[in-house]
């Protein structure tokens, strides 16, 4: 064989793999499902953290729970608890769903109908969160008062009715702000996704 | 259209680059497909340096031939063999047998070259012009010109002996 002829061999080379994709698409697979998932790892450990305090919290109450003594405490505290422990649980399993969506194993309607599902009920979670939270605090600050302090606020909520307009207005901008910021996510996860047809 | 998009779009149009150099480098399967995401990683992690000083063709060759080598030289590897398994593209309806064994004797006189001179004749066969070559390894031209003498003649004297 002449030098000649290995350029010809190599053109012909170059000139085959114009016609076919070898392993890019699969890369860029994979590179797709990192960058999906890494859309969702920063406010997964954000979430894991903020889990993490409300099972404190929850753990606080639960030890404390005797110094609840009359029936309007003690719903207070189960409220508190039911919120403390089974939202954030909800939350995580929705992020974990939706953040295992395997781009790989289906095709792309199924993909995109699993992606819409589990966004939906992502956002579904974070809204009842923000309207849960104002049930929260209603209930979270008779128990905390009586567990700190020993005082029912029930019997005298002249001193603590000022709280509820501040705490109000905070939950209501930071729900909107947590609220736009899981949208933002899920949007760009979804654009992610949407590249694949393209 | 975004950075990832436009990156993804870079990668799709210039696979066959990243092929032949994952190629040159590697002697299986598994090895090359490791380079390939590697190479990939790197001109991702660069694509923001790329200011279109130079051409994207040479920029992905910079990148893709520093990776192979860095891959190479930590692996330490020497004396390639030339496995069948990489060699065999997908058969198509044009599929020339003759020409799989042409190429399987061109990876196999390549692979007796040294990393350098892999990265030169890869680059010469691309049909890329000494200065060209140059820009890419950060040789000058020179340097390339001289070196490419020598890789010809070697290649000459071992195809006159396997002739």
């Amino acid at each position: 064989m002449e030098l000649e002829e290995l350029q010809a061999t190599w053109t012909q080379l170059s000139t085959a793999l114009e016609q076919q994709k070898i392993v890019t698409n699969e890369i860029i697979l994979k590179m797709t499902q990192q960058r999906y998932s890494n859309k969702f790892s920063k406010i997964t450990f954000y979430e894991t953290i903020g889990s993490l305090i409300c099972f404190a919290m929850a753990g606080y109450i639960i030890v404390h729970f005797s110094s609840l003594t009359t029936w309007y405490l003690q719903l207070s505290g189960i409220l508190c608890l039911a919120f403390l422990i089974v939202l954030p649980i909800l939350v995580l399993r929705a992020l974990k769903r939706i953040q295992n969506l395997a781009i790989k194993d289906a095709n792309y309607t199924d993909m995109i109908i699993r992606f819409t599902k589990a966004k939906k009920h992502l956002l579904f979670l974070q809204r009842l969160g923000i309207y849960l939270a104002f049930l929260f605090f209603l209930a979270v600050m008779p128990v905390y008062s009586m567990i700190s302090k020993g005082e029912d606020i029930f019997l005298n909520y002249q001193a603590s009715v000022w709280y509820i307009p501040i705490v109000g207005a905070f939950l209501f901008f930071f729900g909107r702000w947590g609220y736009g910021c899981y949208k933002g996510i899920t949007n760009s996860a979804e654009t992610i996704l949407k590249e694949l047809e393209s | 259209m975004d950075k990832e998009a436009d990156f993804v779009e870079l990668i799709k149009a210039n696979e066959g680059i990243l092929f032949k150099i994952t190629t040159v480098y590697t002697d299986n399967g598994a090895d090359q497909q490791d380079l390939y995401q590697d190479i990939v990683y790197q001109l991702w992690k660069s694509f923001d340096s790329f200011r279109n000083e130079s051409k994207i063709s040479t920029w992905m060759y910079r990148v893709a031939m520093n990776t192979a080598l860095t891959q190479v030289r930590s692996k330490k590897r020497s004396g390639h063999s030339v496995s069948i398994e990489k060699m065999v593209l997908k058969q198509t309806d044009s599929y020339d047998p003759q020409w799989e064994t042409r190429l399987q004797l061109l990876y196999k006189y390549i692979h007796r070259l040294n990393v350098l001179e892999k990265g030169l004749m890869l680059l010469l066969l691309e049909g890329k012009k000494y200065d060209e070559i140059a820009e890419i390894t950060g040789l000058s031209p020179s340097n390339v010109g001289t070196r490419i003498s020598r890789i010809k003649q070697k290649l000459k004297s071992q195809l006159t002996n396997t002739n």
